[in-house]
């Protein structure tokens, strides 16, 4: 109980550090269930499990936080489920499988249990492919990946860490300086 | 009518009524009050207070649920404001939802409104020129719609009254097509627009790139400081709401002003069903009001009504007042009530890229948005195969290149890059289209708002002369892009619908001649000299400036009149 609670408020501190206040988990101890509540996207737990692996695979914690610290896995379900339309979420799920029997093929175990060196490889190749205008094959799987892919770094650059600490997001300049050298700004 | 007893015709009489509190209305209060008149103020919307009621205004984009981006159920349930580049996540609230005001489109119109105190003063991208007589004398010249019943000498006193309140800041440029204000220091061109602007000024005559002109305190006097705003901050986080007041807008000025006065009662929520007519005194006796949540009627009386709710509401509250005086809307005797409907055409555009000025870059942000292209068709002569012209907007612009190539690590580096981009240029058109009788608004027969208001229907449509104007600004801005040696130039046209633009006007016309217009040269109807219209709807012609700052201007120089009127006991 205390563990469902504190995971609760973890949940609900990452979401609100990330702004989406409004997604909170559901009952947690039921397995197979999602953790997340969404209003149109229907994820059980292993799919939620790979997604939110797969945005720690795009953008993993180095020596700067990775999405999982920044919460951009439910940055990613929310908008998702709140900004795409339903044939697009269509396309998500059915990409999503697409993506995890493509795993399991080349692998023989889902996306969370590949190691991190496998799921990076994995990954690589499907980014090569997401950006080959010719490249047909696995539609859907490429599109599903595209999507998470853009609201990860979405959420990612539009976060506070990266405002606030890579790039510096100021809500009053206070001046507008119409001549500026390039030389002033690549010392700052 | 419970509330009948503590509300007597004495407390709902007062000298003056203003239907609308949005950039026309809200001058029409302040005006009105500072003269010492009990005004009531009628806004069918909701109260927003300045500053209280700008929920985002200070918020980071990570503290918005979606960063910004609206939920798809929002779009897709309001397909016609959702084209309406500033509705965003942090400004849809200043919108009006598609579903929640029906109107109908006989031909596609994107009708955008904001009800709410300010009305859309709070969304206005804040550009303000003047007209010139190049503009009032057109349709005279080209004979087109109406004489305009005024000239720029009748205005410009007051172009210079309501600019030194409001604050406009820009250059005197000297250009008699767009004559020179009283302006607050301008926002400087950019190294690629001043070069683009001396190469103008060198190969072309009659054509300039100025710095635009615009509705913000770029270094407030001692009146701005009185209405409690303080200088732009350069935010352009405008659309929430500024808590600065550093731009114009109704709700930071001229109604806080007017209620200050202690003159001013401000009824939100009062959508205005008609102008009661007294055929005995043969004048307007009052308004008949519909309480937006009680739905409840309620009548004001006063000596004389400003209808201020903006262009097209304006003409549907005139068409719903009928009477045996005039069955057809008020006013209405010569038949041109809700006929000349004009706009502003927006629907082309030019890119393109500039090698030079590569040691030069912006720090900061511009709230004038870059430059402004007067009309320089049709000016001094008839020079083209269509009537008018058009302005543009232009602007030069580098930004900070980063790419979301790749993964990990790598995509972390790659969206930190700093590299900057070489200079990007764009322009858009804003063409004059003519009013014509065949664009029109005209009322339902059947169908009603959720006021029981008959819904609005629109025909409005753009003509052989949009068409031959958008290929000339194409011409001839790819002409001018090209002598300046801008490459990889992109023009594109599009098939917005008319109303996209913001901007439109007519349907209760100036004019000399009572047989052909509505509106005597004080703004007042011919035939029921104490209502007076000084919104967008007043518009004889619409010339290609952006047209807030000419309805301010009618609007103090109507309220003036009209007291002048008052004490003379004329009305």
């Amino acid at each position: 109980m205390d563990n469902k609670i504190n995971r609760r408020i973890a949940i609900r501190n990452m979401a609100l550090i990330l702004g989406s206040a409004a997604i909170l988990p559901s009952c947690l101890n039921d397995k197979g269930k999602p953790t997340v509540q969404l209003k149109h996207l229907k994820l059980n737990a292993d799919q939620e499990t790979l997604v939110t692996e797969l945005t720690e695979t795009i953008l993993p914690k180095t020596a700067t936080p990775g999405a999982k610290d920044l919460g951009l896995h439910l940055f990613v379900f929310k908008m998702i489920d709140d900004c795409y339309d339903k044939e697009h979420q269509d396309d998500f799920i059915a990409g999503l499988d697409d993506f995890e029997s493509a795993v399991k093929k080349q692998h023989g175990q889902p996306f969370s249990k590949c190691s991190v060196k496998d799921r990076t490889a994995f990954v690589s190749g499907i980014e090569q492919h997401s950006n080959d205008k010719n490249y047909k094959d696995n539609a859907k799987l490429t599109a599903f990946y595209r999507m998470v892919k853009e609201q990860t770094v979405f959420g990612y650059t539009t976060s506070k860490y990266f405002m606030t600490k890579q790039i510096v997001y100021e809500l009053v300049p206070g001046r507008y300086n119409a001549y500026y050298p390039v030389k002033k700004l690549a010392a700052v | 009518m419970a509330n009948l007893n503590i509300d007597s015709v004495k407390d709902r009489t007062f000298d003056a009524i203003v239907i609308g509190s949005g950039m026309s209305g809200g001058w029409a209060a302040k005006e009105f009050t500072d003269k010492g008149l009990k005004t009531l103020v009628l806004e069918r919307g909701r109260d927003v207070k300045h500053i209280k009621d700008y929920p985002t205004t200070n918020l980071y984009p990570w503290e918005f649920p979606h960063h910004g981006v609206l939920p798809d159920d929002v779009q897709k349930a309001n397909p016609i404001v959702n084209r309406c580049y500033a509705f965003g996540e942090d400004a849809a609230h200043f919108f009006v939802k598609d579903a929640e005001h029906p109107y109908v489109q006989e031909k596609p119109f994107d009708w955008i409104r904001g009800y709410q105190t300010g009305g859309k003063s709070l969304l206005w991208a804040r550009q303000t020129q003047r007209w010139s007589d190049f503009d009032f004398e057109g349709p005279a010249r080209d004979g087109f719609a109406v004489d305009w019943p005024i000239r720029y000498k009748d205005i410009a006193p007051w172009y210079s009254y309501v600019e030194k309140f409001a604050g406009i800041s820009g250059n005197r440029d000297g250009i008699p097509e767009l004559p020179d204000g009283e302006f607050l220091p301008a926002f400087p061109l950019n190294a690629v627009e001043t070069y683009f602007s001396n190469h103008v000024k060198k190969t072309y005559k009659n054509r300039h790139v100025i710095s635009a002109r615009c509705a913000h305190l770029s270094k407030p006097n001692q009146i701005h400081l009185d209405q409690g705003r303080a200088q732009c901050q350069e935010r352009t986080l405008c659309q929430r709401g500024c808590p600065f007041g550093g731009y114009f807008s109704a709700n930071s000025s001229t109604i806080p002003w007017a209620l200050k006065s202690g003159h001013c009662t401000l009824r939100p929520h009062s959508v205005v069903e008609s102008i009661i007519y007294d055929e005995k005194k043969g004048k307007a006796a009052g308004v008949r009001v519909i309480d937006a949540n009680t739905k409840e009627a309620i009548e004001y009386y006063a000596d004389v009504i400003f209808v201020n709710a903006a262009a097209l509401n304006s003409n549907l509250i005139l068409l719903n007042s009928t009477s045996n005086r005039f069955p057809n809307g008020l006013g209405n005797d010569s038949g041109t009530l809700g006929k000349y409907v004009a706009f502003h055409n927006y629907s082309a555009h030019i890119n393109a890229e500039y090698d030079g000025a590569k040691e030069w870059t912006t720090d900061g942000r511009n709230p004038a948005g870059g430059g402004y292209i007067p009309r320089f068709r049709n000016v001094y002569k008839q020079e083209t195969d269509f009537l008018r012209g058009y302005a543009c907007g232009f602007s030069a612009y580098r930004w900070q290149q980063n790419s979301s190539e790749g993964i990990g690590q790598t995509l972390k580096d790659n969206l930190v890059k700093k590299d900057l981009s070489g200079w990007h240029v764009g322009s858009h058109m804003m063409g004059e289209t003519i009013p014509k009788e065949t664009n029109y608004v005209t009322l339902d027969k059947s169908l009603k708002d959720p006021w029981g208001i008959p819904q609005l229907r629109i025909s409005v449509d753009y003509d052989d002369n949009d068409e031959k104007m958008k290929k000339d600004y194409v011409e001839q801005m790819t002409e001018m892009f090209t002598s300046a040696g801008f490459t990889n130039i992109q023009a594109s046209t599009d098939h917005r619908a008319p109303g996209l633009d913001i901007h439109e006007m007519g349907g209760v016309r100036m004019g000399n001649d009572p047989k052909t217009s509505m509106l005597d040269k004080w703004h007042r109807l011919h035939a029921c000299k104490n209502v007076y219209v000084t919104d967008g709807a007043s518009m004889t012609s619409t010339s290609c400036q952006n047209p807030s700052l000419t309805y301010m201007a009618f609007t103090a120089r109507a309220v003036d009149h009209a007291v002048s009127e008052m004490k003379k006991g004329n009305v």
